[in-house]
């Protein structure tokens, strides 16, 4: 196991340029995903990793061993693929020991690790199945037990949950999560699904159109999103253009002020900022905000009652709405055109520079 | 630009050169040889249109090349006639006994035509069954020689590469497009002749283009039931066998002739049709036309007449062979003395004829199936003209193709002349668009991650193809197989050409039978050759629906 360094690595497919001078060092034993919208590099990225998409220029180390001049099946990367790549004419042991077999380990040792394997992931009754005679999430397990029983370098994950049903998707990223951390191994996780990134990475980097846009830990990602192109893409916000106000802390957008944090730039300069809509609380009836915090003034547009959470968007004095998230929202019969205030801690909003 | 850094393009480089590399030394270098003895004068050296000019200014070739194509098109348009109503009947009426319709509609394409053909000849002939019949009961009866019977069997025999295509065509329009067009105020029949018709359009062309082809490279038809009428791909063929006077040039210029015609067509078909197919993304086809009775029954029958009339021919060759016959004329009475003639004499003929189509199935999956691979998974510039280069024998008739391969191996460096590999290489050639495209077709169903994951597993990109994805395929190959040798069984047009002392099959057998007057070793030979056709597709019956699309 190591540590995985690219290094200024380039594709691009025609004129498209699906990966864009990526430089990144993973740690030993991290869980690192992927993220970015569709067609963003992602799984070209991976692929590099793997050894099925090419390098145009750069490198790509293993510790200090260079593995982007090696050939795929010498990589001792594990893969986990989208649509599970079980091999229909093998059984399920079979799946497992196809990698232990290809490096030629006797016949006792293999038995051994193909039912450790299936045990760790919770099979250890269906070795003798086949592959069609399981369920998504069965195939899903054993593609992750057919990619670790090979002891690899690093466990290369590309969407390996979006064929099944969202309650198993939860449940299964919890289990490759813990399986990952037991184990030690360094993972890269492909994933278009912010949330699923957020509950299973120690760190995240938002891809677009092939670049690195922002790297960090999901708090991170998701408090302090570096553009607004993370803050949007990381879950609902309140995107607003405004301009500095006359104190240096706070924006004007149309007629409402907005508090935040101190800014550096002149009076009147155009910016913009993100607040996410359950950085905003509700005020009821004449209840005050909290000490250090600032108050905006909305009129109620539209309700969206999802359970737990209510969605709300009001619109500002000039027109532009507002995301808010309810939680728990008390028995109250509002309508639309009803004054609404919210609080909000000025530490919450990021400004973009 | 690209390096070829990772191994499995390297081994897909590796297929392409080494099947490009076969396909120019055993196809294109012999088709170049044909173009050069038609461009070179008698003594070989110098450059000259002398060839085309004699050929072209004879009145008799003329009139050959006339022929090709009006029989061609004669039949072509029959063929449609026949085959779109019958589609039409099979997609949207309830016919009876549809399944097996379906499936018996398949076999005129791997039964040999020019046994149909001959069985036309046995029947209706001027001494035929059916003839004496009729005048004996003073009815007059036309001649089936030349023109009438050639486009006839031509039509019993290939409308199934107009019906295939046309049947999916219409199959596939979803059954909205249809919805809209009545739901936008046309009656169902002006929704058919407005929006059903123009989709099925280019598959019922593109099928039609494959039946001329077939029409203008077969030989087997024309040489049974051409008498004295001249025809392209025969006349080739005398003019390079013919006793008196062998005439490589001529024949040259008769072969070229020929496989200029078909590339183009072929090109048509492929380059213009193809890319014409309209994708209605059926997820529910349309729903059968409630008709009356009366015409349903009518319908049925129609249909089942015209599937049982293709393989009534062969039927009947197969009840005749044991019949007895004298000379040319058939005299009644079981007996097994035709198959006694034929295999009394030797054995060889039927031996040869599995062993080399044997030989040729196992050759052209070995060659066709990494080539299909290569293709469908590795997209550059040498494997599209690797795709090319292996279709285009589909373009070649067998007399030429024959023909090239004997100027070219009957001396120098390669001397493969007089024995039995120059035709296993004839038929491994002419059947590698089969092959290659039905491995295709079974890789298109193949996710390629499984074969990434082989990889990433550690096997080797060669071990994974042969440990992974050839048992994947391997039903799909050894359909593949069968149909191959089964068709190979009965190929006729390059056997005649390459075929030589002991190396008789039972197609030849058949051939020299009809040039004499051994009416019942034909008969006898035909009849073995229906059987050899028969028995192996039964046992891969379900895997002949799968292929249907690779033959055409
Ligand atoms: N083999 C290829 N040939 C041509 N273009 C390609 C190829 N593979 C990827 N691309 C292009 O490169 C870009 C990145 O593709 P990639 O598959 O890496 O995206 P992705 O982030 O994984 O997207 P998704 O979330 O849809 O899987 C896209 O614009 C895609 O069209
Ligand atoms: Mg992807």
């Amino acid at each position: 196991m190591a540590n995985i360094t690219l290094d200024g690595v380039n594709r691009s497919f025609g004129s498209v340029r699906a990966v864009h001078d990526i430089s990144l060092t993973i740690a030993d034993g991290e869980f690192f995903t992927l993220l970015g919208p569709s067609g963003c590099g992602k799984t070209t990225l991976l692929r590099m990793v793997a050894g099925f998409a090419e390098l145009e220029t750069g490198e790509i180390r293993f510790g200090e061993r260079r593995i982007d001049t090696l050939p795929a099946h010498r990589r001792n990367t594990g893969m986990v693929f989208q649509n599970y790549a079980i091999f229909p004419n093998l059984k399920v042991s079979d799946n497992v020991a196809y990698g232990l077999r290809a490096r030629k380990i006797g016949a006792p040792e293999i038995a051994e690790r193909v039912a450790r394997a299936l045990r760790l992931v919770k099979l250890a009754e269906h070795n003798d199945r086949w592959p069609h005679q399981l369920s998504g999430g069965q195939l899903q397990r054993v593609a992750i037990a057919r990619a670790l029983v090979i002891e690899p370098e690093v466990l290369l994950l590309d969407e390996p949950l979006s064929n099944l049903d969202a309650k198993l998707r939860v449940e299964m990223r919890g289990e490759i999560r813990q399986l990952q951390q037991t184990l030690g191994i360094t993972a890269i996780y492909v994933t278009h699904d912010q949330e699923e990134a957020l509950a299973i990475s120690d760190r995240i980097a938002v891809m677009r159109a092939g670049r690195f846009e922002q790297i960090g830990a999901p708090e991170e990602i998701y408090r302090r999103p570096s553009t607004p192109f993370v803050a949007e893409f990381m879950g609902t916000t309140n995107l607003l253009q405004g301009n500095v106000g006359s104190n240096g802390a706070s924006i004007k957008v149309g007629g409402t002020e907005f508090a935040v944090p101190r800014l550096e730039a002149p009076e009147g300069t155009a910016i913009s900022f993100s607040l996410r809509p359950e950085a905003l609380r509700p005020l009821i009836d004449n209840e005050a905000a909290p000490d250090g915090w600032a108050v905006v003034s909305a009129k109620l547009a539209r309700l969206e009652f999802l359970g737990a959470l209510t969605r709300i968007e009001a619109n500002l004095s000039h027109g532009a709405p507002l995301r808010v998230a309810w939680l728990d929202l008390p028995l109250h019969r509002l309508k639309a055109g009803d004054p609404l205030r919210f609080a909000y801690d000025p530490a919450r909003v990021t400004v973009f520079a | 630009m690209m390096s070829v850094a990772l191994p499995r393009q390297r081994f897909a480089l590796l297929i392409g050169i080494v099947g490009l590399a076969l396909l120019c030394l055993f196809f294109l270098f012999p088709l170049s040889r044909i173009f050069d003895a038609s461009f070179l004068d008698p003594k070989g050296t110098h450059l000259t249109l002398a060839n085309y000019g004699k050929i072209l200014g004879s009145g008799f070739y003329q009139q050959a090349i006339a022929n090709s194509f009006e029989i061609g098109a004669f039949a072509t348009l029959l063929t449609v006639l026949l085959a779109v109503p019958l589609a039409f009947a099979l997609a949207r009426l309830s016919i009876a006994g549809k399944s097996a319709l379906l499936a018996l509609v398949v076999l005129p394409l791997v039964l040999p035509s020019f046994v149909s053909a001959y069985a036309l000849l046995l029947m209706l002939g001027r001494a035929g069954l059916a003839t004496q019949a009729l005048r004996d009961l003073g009815i007059p009866f036309g001649s089936i020689y030349g023109t009438p019977g050639i486009v006839a069997v031509y039509t019993l025999t290939l409308y199934p590469y107009v019906l295939l295509p046309t049947l999916a065509g219409l199959k596939a329009i979803d059954v909205s497009v249809e919805e809209a067009s009545r739901n936008l105020g046309a009656s169902r029949w002006r929704g058919f002749w407005t929006v059903t018709l123009p989709i099925v359009v280019p598959s019922v062309l593109s099928g039609a283009l494959l039946v001329f082809i077939e029409t203008l490279e077969n030989f087997g038809v024309p040489i049974v039931l051409a008498e004295d009428k001249p025809i392209l791909s025969v006349e080739a063929f005398k003019l390079f066998v013919g006793e008196t006077d062998q005439n490589p040039s001529s024949a040259g210029v008769l072969g070229v002739l020929l496989i200029v015609s078909t590339a183009l067509v072929l090109l048509i078909q492929r380059h213009y049709l193809a890319r014409r197919r309209f994708a209605t993304g059926a997820r529910r086809s349309p729903p059968l036309i409630p008709i009356g009775r009366a015409s349903l029954v009518a319908a049925s029958v129609a249909c089942w007449a015209v599937v049982l009339s293709s393989l009534l021919p062969f039927f009947a060759v197969v009840v005749l062979s044991f019949m007895k016959f004298r000379g040319p004329v058939l005299q009644g009475g079981f007996s097994l003395d035709n198959f006694a003639d034929l295999l009394g004499r030797s054995a060889r003929p039927l031996e040869n004829t599995l062993m080399l189509s044997g030989l040729a199935a196992v050759i052209a999956a070995l060659i066709g199936v990494p080539i299909g691979y290569a293709i469908t998974r590795f997209r550059s510039t040498l494997t599209n003209i690797l795709e090319i280069v292996a279709t285009m024998p589909f373009a070649v008739a067998g007399t030429v193709l024959g023909i090239g391969l004997i100027i070219s191996f009957n001396s120098g460096a390669l001397v493969l002349t007089g024995g039995w590999l120059i035709m296993v290489i004839a038929y491994v050639v002419r059947k590698l668009p089969f092959s290659v495209r039905s491995s295709a077709s079974i890789l298109h169903q193949i996710d390629p991650s499984l074969e990434e994951a082989s990889i990433n597993l550690g096997v080797a990109p060669v071990m994974t193809f042969a440990r992974l994805t050839v048992p994947l395929m391997l039903g799909g190959i050894i359909g593949g197989m069968v149909l191959t040798w089964v068709t190979v069984s009965s190929e006729l047009s390059a056997t005649v050409v390459l075929y030589s002392g002991e190396w008789q099959t039972l197609t030849v057998v058949m051939f020299q039978a009809l040039e004499g007057t051994g009416a019942g070793t034909a008969v006898a030979a035909a009849s073995l050759l229906v059987v050899i056709t028969l028995v192996p597709l039964a046992f891969v019956y379900r895997l002949l629906r799968r292929y249907e699309a690779s033959l055409l």
